[in-house]
This record gives structure tokens, C-alpha cells and sequence, in this order.
């Protein structure tokens, strides 16, 4: 008996439950004490880890979706169908976890629904709750058919199929339009902060930056999710598609680094750029991890086309946006309020919570619902993946 | 409509004396200890610079920063001239915080449910035909309130009559202008006003291209992509048509043959 318990505890059970306790504990901290027991916010730096990680990482990582359903849906590239439920429900979990970070971040979260009636049409802010409040409610009804297709009453799932199928370019292409939107108006929040934020990252066309970091991230992430899956679950891509990713990505960030050096260059701001300040490193962090190291990587086709090396150059595009959006949202703010905020465990912890409880749906609904072609049954492992690529493609 | 009404703090005659603060927390029934900067429960704070006194106090703006932030509404400019913060709207996103360029809205950080504070001008009394508490309060008429026109002739007429006045009146026109503005005998510069980030334009300029380039984004986009989806989808067609020929006649060969 015990030692079929050890054998259940595994290295990720362990950190699941570390993850489950401490986040859990920061969230009853955030909502019956307060954001001082759970939060180093002050009047100086009023937004922190749960905008900069919870909303600007968590809305970003998420722009696969419509980028997939636009080539697909839209465009008619049906080479990446195999890979569109999963984008879509990557994206559908990164907006359910910023709805919920939504509630950690406002002071009076039994307020959520004010948006919805109160309007302020001036508002960057405003028109961000409402795209993102609306494009959740077109992934919701993107991502429906798969679970649609599990109900057991034939009749019902076939006339809601019916009428879904009818009007799903409609949506798609409102959710490409909204979600082009809001990607580019959570840069549009900082805008109003001139003096504020940092010469590095501030320029009128800040919500432009965002726009075209965006798509690279979500879709090295949607990379690196269908990688693991591949990995420890059931299921399998042809892996050119995602090669094929990693050129679209590596294209993407050399458009995006050729716009940031453009900027810098019409803002006169590169000099700020070789000072000895934090601000000067963190620059160039995310400008390595983001641009130089992955656009390098990916132009190997030695990476490109190996699943573990891809997954790689991925993560350091992910890590590298993580950098840009905790750049503009905490360090390009910090001299300027003269302030220096180092967020407290517990905002990591809850965020991270919430993060730990979409990948756990991930898994499940990759597992039990038509997300990625199963493999069939039969022999795993590792190597399978590449040898046999004519798997059919999954409709 | 109702006059417009300003309040005038004038650097060169403040002596220090936070009776300004100090009626300001009484009126809210803070706790009368004086505090640093501003806070939850200081809304004007009298600054030391080398030896000259500054008040920080919100500076009441034409076309607020603030006021454009919030996603709700709940920030306003009123006519008489205060911008006024309504508790029952707001949610708590500490946008406007981020917003103000002089960063003056506080927030209640360690209570349950918290709100934003901010000086209101001491509307009500306004409304009621009075003073704020602080311009009542100030013995040396450093901070006087009235009609926002008959203020700033009395600005000028300090700046005239007195040559160490410096010829400007910070705020009358920094950002679009505000309800407060100060006049003093030390360049602005020194004591740590800061320029303000959009010279004379109201800060709300600054979102306004971006916000006003989105319809026309959205229906350009929208055009392009479903022409797009028209152009890929014929394709699709014709392509499936001339398939179904080509089988078709395939067909008809064998059957010949």
C-alpha cells in the first residue's frame, strides 16, 4: 500500500500541489485581507505583476487563435487545421485566466460587470473590457463544436452544428477584428502615461509594438503546447506544421524587431539605450531573448525541424515576451514614479494558480476531446512522431 | 451655467504653516498628524523645497486625464471646475492613477473594499456657496479661492506688482489648464513641477489618434479580410469544379477505351 502511494507521488504531482497550496492561500489573502497583505502595489506603482503577467502576458500569449482561425477559416490555409482547435483552446484558457486575473486586479471585484453599462467610449481601458469580454464570447463559440460534438443527443448536436457551421465565418472574422483591437490598445493603455513610462518603451505608436509582438508569442506558445502534448499524451501533428510555425515566427519577430528599431530611431531614443541604468539591460534582455537569440535559432532548419530544439527557440520567444511586457508594465515605470516595486509572493502565487489551473483543463480537454489527432493505439514514444507524418489530417 | 471657479497658491507668500493640511484633515476627519506626500488621508500636502513650501494638490484639469482613463466613468469634470470622483461607479482598476501626470490619485490599499481619493475642491461647500476648507483656512491668503477669471487677473497683478515673481502661472495652461494654479518667486523647475508630458495639449490627446484610428481600422480590416475570403474561397470553388471535370472526363475516356 504505501509503496503504491509513492509511486503516485511524482516530481510535477508535488509541484501541482505546492502551486495549489500557496496560490490558494495568496487568493484568500487578495480577497478577506486585502492588497496590503497581498500586494506591493502602492500609489506609486498602482499596477503591477498581475497586469504586467496576468493581462499583457496572458492576453498576448493568447493571440494564436485568431491567427489560426484567420488563416484557416479566412484564408483557407487548411494545412493548419490540424493545429486549430488547439490554438483556439489555448486561447480561450489564456483569456478565461485573465478574466479571472481580472477579479484579483480590481479593488472591488463584485463590480466586474460596470463596463457593461457604464460607459466611457474615451476610455483605452474601457474599450479593452469590452473586446476582450466580447472575444471571449466568440473563442467560447469557436471552441464549442468540440465539446458540442461529445453531447450524447444526436438531434440537438446536429442542428446546433447546423446553425454554428452556418455562422462561423462571421464570427471569425468579428473575432479577428476585435482581438486585432484589444491586442494593440493594451500597449494604447500606456500611451496616456507619457513622462511616465520609459523613453526605451514609450512612442506613439505603442499600441503597434504590441500588435505585432503579440502574434509571435501566442503562436510560439501554441508551439510549445502542442510539443508537450505530443510528448505526454496521446496525440500527434504532422511536426512540419510546426515547423512551418517556426519559420511564421521567425518572420514575425523580424517584422516586429525592424518596427522597434524604427521607433527608436524616430523617438531619438537609442541613446538611452546604451546608459548604464537597469532600464538599458532590461532593454537589451528582452530585445536578446525576443529578437536576436530566436530569430537566429529559427533560422536553422537544423531547429526548425527538430521537435525539442523548436520547442526551445520557442520558450526563449515566450520568456522573451514575458521580458517586453513586464518591461513596459513595472521597470519602464519605476524611475520615473520613483518607486521601486518588487512584487510579493503572494501575487506570484495567485497568478501563477490561475496559470496551473488552465494548463490542468488543457491536459484534460486535450485528453478526453477531439483538440490534436490521436495517436492510435499502439506503439508510443519520442521518435514515432517524425518517422510517420502521413497520420490523416484531423477535420 | 455656473461661473468658473479656481483656486490660486501662491509660493512666494506660503509660510509654511500646514493650516491648509491640517483644516483639509479636519474637514475629512482624518487624523490631524501631518504626512509626507500625499495619501488616502492627505489630499493637500505641504512640500518643503529648500526654503520655499509647495502644496501638492490636485489640479483640477479642464480635460482630465483621469477622467478619460476610466472605463467606467467615474471621474468628471464639473462646471463650477472640480473634478469629482464618483464612489459608486468605480471599480477599483487604479487607472487613473497611472493616468494623471502629476500622479495625485490615492488609493485605499488596506481596506477590503477600497476607493480612489482625491481632492474635490470641497465641492459641496462650493456648491453651498463657500470656500474649500483649505483656502478658508490659509492666514496669509497664499491660497485664495474665486471666480476663475477674477483669479487670474489677481495672479497677473502679483506678477506685476512684485518683480521677483517669475511671469508664469504653472497650470493655467500646462496640459489644457486646471482650476489650481500657482504663481512663485522661484523659477517652477526648481521647486519639482515637472513640465507637463503634452506641453499645453489636454494628456487625453495622447490616446485620442489611437482610439480614433480604430473604426477606421476595423472597417478596412474587415473589407481586406473578406475579400480575402471571397477570393480564397472562388478559388476553392474552381478549383473543386475543375477537379470534378477533369474525373469527369477521365471517366468518359475509359468508357470509350
Amino acid at each position: 500500500m504505501l509503496t503504491r502511494i509513492k509511486s503516485e507521488i511524482t516530481l510535477w504531482r508535488v509541484i501541482t500541489a505546492i502551486i495549489f497550496v500557496t496560490g490558494i492561500y495568496a487568493t484568500y489573502l487578495r480577497f478577506f485581507v486585502g492588497f496590503r497583505a497581498s500586494t506591493n502595489l502602492s500609489d506609486q506603482m498602482p499596477w503591477g505583476l498581475w497586469v504586467g503577467l496576468g493581462t499583457l502576458c496572458g492576453i498576448g500569449l493568447s493571440a494564436a487563435g485568431f491567427g489560426i482561425s484567420a488563416a484557416v477559416y479566412l484564408l483557407n490555409m487548411e494545412r493548419y487545421r490540424p493545429i486549430l482547435r488547439a490554438s483556439i483552446l489555448i486561447s480561450f484558457l489564456g483569456y478565461m485566466t485573465v478574466c479571472v486575473g481580472y477579479l484579483y486586479e480590481i479593488g472591488l471585484p463584485w463590480r466586474f460587470w460596470h463596463p457593461i453599462v457604464m460607459w466611457n467610449h474615451r476610455s483605452v481601458l474601457f474599450d479593452v473590457c469590452v473586446c476582450i469580454m466580447t472575444y471571449t464570447a466568440v473563442l467560447t463559440f469557436e471552441f464549442a463544436p468540440a465539446v458540442i460534438e461529445k453531447l450524447p443527443w444526436k438531434h440537438l448536436r446536429e442542428t446546433v452544428l447546423h446553425f454554428h457551421h452556418k455562422i462561423l465565418v462571421g464570427i471569425v472574422l468579428a473575432g479577428v477584428l476585435l482581438s486585432s483591437m484589444h491586442q494593440s490598445y493594451l500597449g494604447g493603455l500606456y500611451l496616456i502615461a507619457r513622462g511616465k513610462v520609459h523613453p526605451l518603451w514609450y512612442s506613439q505608436y505603442m499600441h503597434a509594438m504590441f500588435y505585432l509582438s503579440a502574434i509571435p508569442a501566442g503562436l510560439a506558445l501554441t508551439v510549445m503546447a502542442i510539443y508537450l502534448s505530443m510528448r505526454s499524451l496521446n496525440v500527434r501533428v504532422d511536426f512540419s506544421i510546426l515547423s512551418d510555425c517556426g519559420r511564421m515566427i521567425q518572420l514575425l519577430l523580424i517584422v516586429f524587431a525592424f518596427f522597434k528599431a524604427l521607433d527608436l530611431t524616430a523617438n531619438q531614443a537609442w541613446g538611452y539605450a546604451f546608459q548604464r541604468t537597469s532600464e538599458a539591460a532590461y532593454f537589451w534582455l528582452e530585445m536578446l531573448l525576443f529578437a536576436a537569440i530566436p530569430i537566429f535559432l529559427l533560422s536553422y532548419d537544423r531547429v526548425r525541424s527538430h521537435p525539442e530544439r523548436l520547442y526551445w527557440a520557442c520558450a526563449t520567444v515566450v520568456a522573451g515576451f514575458m521580458v517586453s511586457r513586464l518591461n513596459v508594465s513595472i521597470n519602464a515605470l519605476q524611475s520615473a514614479m520613483g518607486t521601486h516595486y518588487v512584487p510579493k509572493w503572494t501575487e506570484l502565487a495567485s497568478s501563477v494558480l490561475v496559470i496551473a489551473a488552465a494548463v490542468i483543463v488543457f491536459r484534460y480537454a486535450v485528453m478526453y476531446l477531439d483538440i490534436l489527432p490521436k495517436l492510435p493505439k499502439g506503439p508510443k514514444g519520442f521518435t514515432r512522431w517524425m518517422s510517420n507524418s502521413s497520420l490523416p489530417a484531423h477535420a | 451655467m455656473a461661473t468658473k471657479k479656481a483656486m490660486l497658491i501662491d509660493i512666494k507668500r506660503c509660510i509654511g504653516c500646514l493650516s491648509c493640511e491640517t483644516a483639509c484633515k479636519q474637514l475629512h476627519g482624518f487624523s490631524p498628524e501631518p504626512e509626507p506626500t500625499l495619501s488616502d488621508t492627505a489630499f493637500t500636502v505641504v512640500e518643503t523645497r529648500g526654503d520655499k513650501f509647495v502644496r501638492k494638490i490636485c489640479m483640477h484639469c479642464n480635460d482630465p486625464a483621469c477622467a478619460s482613463a476610466c472605463p467606467v466613468a467615474a471621474i468628471s469634470k464639473s462646471a463650477p471646475g472640480p473634478v469629482l470622483y464618483n464612489a459608486d461607479k468605480c471599480i477599483g482598476c487604479r487607472y487613473c492613477m497611472l493616468a494623471c501626470p502629476y500622479s495625485v490619485p490615492r488609493y485605499q490599499w488596506s481596506k477590503l473594499a477600497p476607493f480612489v481619493k482625491k481632492c474635490d475642491l470641497c465641492s459641496e461647500r462650493i456648491k453651498a456657496g463657500g470656500q474649500p476648507a483649505c483656502t478658508e483656512a490659509c492666514p496669509v491668503q497664499a491660497s485664495v479661492f474665486g471666480n476663475r477669471d477674477d483669479l487670474i487677473a489677481e495672479a497677473w497683478n502679483r506678477i506685476r506688482g512684485d518683480s521677483s515673481y517669475v511671469p508664469h502661472i504653472y497650470g493655467l495652461e500646462e496640459a489644457g489648464g486646471g482650476s489650481v494654479f500657482f504663481v512663485s518667486d522661484v523659477p517652477f523647475e526648481k521647486l519639482g513641477f515637472k513640465p507637463a508630458p503634452t506641453g499645453n495639449l489636454p494628456v487625453p490627446t495622447l490616446t485620442a489618434s489611437a482610439l480614433g484610428d480604430s473604426p477606421k481600422v476595423v472597417i478596412m480590416g474587415g473589407t481586406i479580410l473578406s475579400a480575402l475570403y471571397w477570393v480564397t474561397q472562388r478559388r476553392r470553388e474552381v478549383a473543386l469544379a475543375e477537379a470534378e471535370e477533369k474525373t469527369a472526363i477521365s471517366k468518359m475516356k475509359g468508357e470509350r477505351s
